[in-house]
């Protein structure tokens, strides 16, 4: 079964000796592990064998024929499709570390539009993992010890991306308040208006994961993408890497997308008004209308973290090196540093308050 | 017959007797008396030698020196007897002169009274010679009264005090309604004494010497506002720290996907409602609270007193 696939995936061969090559997320380019030849991706697109030449890429029917030749891989427990060239073989669910994944051939269509290559490297997301303890006095001791990392695997996540338009009106509640002494007598005016600011405003590439598995809150919380570096999709960027179908599109992904366009919307046309001391927005007529959406690849490295039988997901921007994830609490560590910082507090309150009677008198 | 005249004599003499009394304060010259007359502490130098002998020596039992003349004889006897049930709840003397002459400035009416306190005998039964005394000016170009506190008495009376008491009788001593002018002081100053001292004048103590001085303040521990102080604090670094380990953020904004240059704002209406001014006053005086010191006056004799600031009228 296996062999059967081989013969149909997309390949990425080295030009000079035909082996297996990957890409190289620190050097940028495709280096062959055998003959040690470093190739651009107009070298590789040169070689008729690889699945990055413009014949391969250029035409969206034959390239979506191509794409049924990707392997897929199936988890049989969180139900998540993971893509992998021939060369990298997935022995485990990059999602929820199962490893019952069924190997089939690739459904349906895969066709990203732009992709941002990886540019960090595995090394530099475990020793960003081990670099957690670094002003986290929190952290259980030992946490960070890489014999805890069960998986590591670097994903090419489906996003959205989504250029927004945004216009309406905002009506707010605003106050300027005055204030003066005459005498003993203080005075305060406050004078309440009614604000109107309305206008337009355009939002480019807000990403949104299109991935049903991945969570959300995650995905946000390693953004930003430099978009500079996004390139159109070429296949030869997967070899070494997974990638995921996007699972997830339409109406309820752009509502996340345009939630947060709205509230920096909001944000825009409310600063617009200085001269008041207090602002609320009491109505608002905003609304936003996609312009343009690009389903595109985005790196990232899933780490899975198994600390006392419990998974911890952890994640790493696979272009900026941004590494986040949930760090739990080391239980003793809260209760002393919470006592300690009280009783310094404490210390330091009943200094400063003895210091000021001393200098009253 | 000679029964019948010493009778008549004895009568002549104590009719006279009275007659003077009531009529004016008797006083005594002060030149022939043991140390001028002064019983108390002051040394008498030469500096102030002409006070005491300006000062007339009387009989500290009388309580009210009427040498204005204000008084009927009646009336007298009604403002003493209030002045002994005064001394008698408070422990502290009162006394009430009345009093013609022309003034300069406010302070010559302080001046007479403080030494007319403190040259006669008053407030020696009591600790630190405590005593209050009114006088009434009747000088007719520039009728004056004020209060004048001396010894513990200090220590009941802030300005808020000395105010209530001296303008809750002008309208009487103002319209010479004296003798109830005379009472509602008596009044007033005996229901704030027995109020206890004011929070302000907590701090202080009368020296021998009847001046005002403060305690000085002992350190306390404040537990409280230190213990909400450093809860705050606690709470704000723990949750620091906390943040730190807790990395995943759902995001709310799209700010960073904004093409500033697309900003463009075409509609810009301020429309104003309504306006509202509101105001409160700070008094200066009652503001000082526990910062603003007090202090006594210096007298002739070298003793201390307060005073109340003195009214017109």
């Amino acid at each position: 079964m296996k062999n059967e696939i081989s013969e149909q995936t997309l390949e990425n061969r080295c030009p000079a000796c035909k082996a297996s090559i990957s890409f190289n997320p620190t050097l940028g380019k495709w280096k062959c592990d055998y003959c040690g030849s470093e190739f651009t991706l107009e070298e590789m697109q040169k070689s008729e064998d690889n699945a990055s030449t413009e014949k391969k890429n250029a035409k969206k029917d034959q390239v979506e024929d191509n794409y049924n030749n990707y392997i897929s891989y199936h988890c049989e427990s969180c139900g998540a499709e993971i893509i992998a060239d021939e060369s990298t073989s997935a022995t485990f669910c990059v999602y929820c570390g199962n490893t019952a994944i069924l190997q089939s051939k690739l459904s349906g269509k895969f066709s990203p539009d732009k992709i941002i290559p990886f540019k960090k490297d595995k090394e530099a997301a475990i020793s960003a993992f081990k670099g957690l303890s670094k002003g986290r006095p929190l952290m259980p001791k030992g946490f960070n010890n890489t014999n805890n990392i069960e998986k590591i695997r670097g994903v090419y996540i489906p996003f959205w991306l989504y250029d927004l338009n945004v216009s309406g009106d905002v009506v707010m509640d605003a106050k300027t308040i005055e204030k003066w002494t005459i005498g003993d007598t203080h005075y305060t005016k406050t004078n309440t208006y009614k604000v109107t600011r309305g206008g337009e405003m355009d939002f480019l590439n807000i990403p949104v994961d299109g991935s049903s598995h991945f969570d959300n809150d995650i995905m946000n919380s390693i953004e930003p993408f430099n978009y500079d570096e996004m390139i159109p999709y070429n296949h030869a960027y997967l070899s070494g890497f997974y990638a995921e179908k996007y699972d997830q599109e339409g109406d309820s992904i752009l509502k996340e997308a345009s939630d947060r366009a709205l509230n920096s919307a909001r944000n825009v046309l409310k600063d617009d008004t200085r001269m008041y001391a207090t602002k609320t927005i009491v109505s608002d007529t905003l609304v936003s209308n996609e312009k343009n959406k690009i389903y595109a690849l985005l790196p990232v490295w899933m780490v899975n973290v198994k600390y006392n039988n419990k998974m911890h997901i952890f994640a790493m921007n696979g272009q900026t090196g941004e590494f986040i994830g949930n760090i739990p609490l080391d239980k003793g560590k809260t209760l002393l540093y919470t006592i300690l910082i009280f009783a310094i507090s404490m210390a330091i309150c009943i200094a400063v308050s003895y210091f000021i009677f001393m200098g009253g008198q | 017959m000679k029964k019948v005249i010493t009778f008549f004599w004895i009568l002549t003499i104590f009719c006279t007797n009275i007659l003077i009394v009531n009529a004016s304060p008797i006083t005594y010259d002060r030149q022939e008396l043991d140390n001028m007359g002064v019983n108390k502490d002051w040394t008498i130098t030469e500096s102030n030698k002409d006070n005491v002998l300006r000062t007339p020596a009387v009989n500290a039992e009388a309580k009210i020196y009427d040498f204005a003349d204000l008084l009927t004889d009646e009336e007298e006897e009604i403002v003493k007897s209030r002045a002994v049930e005064f001394i008698e709840q408070t422990k502290m003397d009162m006394v009430i002169v009345t009093a013609n002459f022309s003034y300069y400035n406010d302070s010559e009416n302080e001046d007479y009274a403080a030494d007319f306190y403190d040259y006669n005998d008053f407030g020696m039964n009591f600790e630190n010679n405590s005593g209050v005394l009114l006088l009434r000016n009747a000088n007719p170009e520039d009728p004056y009264y004020d209060m004048y506190t001396f010894g513990n008495a200090q220590l009941y009376f802030n300005q808020y005090r000395y105010d209530s008491v001296l303008d809750g009788i002008y309208d009487n001593l103002h319209n010479q309604n004296y003798v109830e002018g005379f009472k509602d002081f008596i009044s007033r100053s005996e229901s704030f004494i027995l109020s206890g001292e004011p929070s302000d004048m907590i701090n202080y103590y009368v020296d021998e010497k009847g001046y005002l001085q403060k305690y000085p303040e002992t350190y306390h521990i404040p537990w409280s506002s230190a213990t909400i102080i450093s809860v705050v604090i606690t709470a704000i670094v723990m949750l620091i720290l906390i943040r730190k380990n807790k990395m995943v953020m759902k995001a709310t904004q799209a700010g960073e996907y904004l093409n500033k240059k697309s900003i463009n704002i075409n509609n810009r209406k301020d429309v104003f409602l309504h306006s509202h001014t509101s105001s409160y006053t700070v008094s200066s005086d009652s503001g000082g609270g526990g910062g603003g010191g007090h202090s006594s006056h210096s007298g002739s004799s070298g003793g201390g007193h307060s005073s109340g600031g003195g009214r017109h009228g």
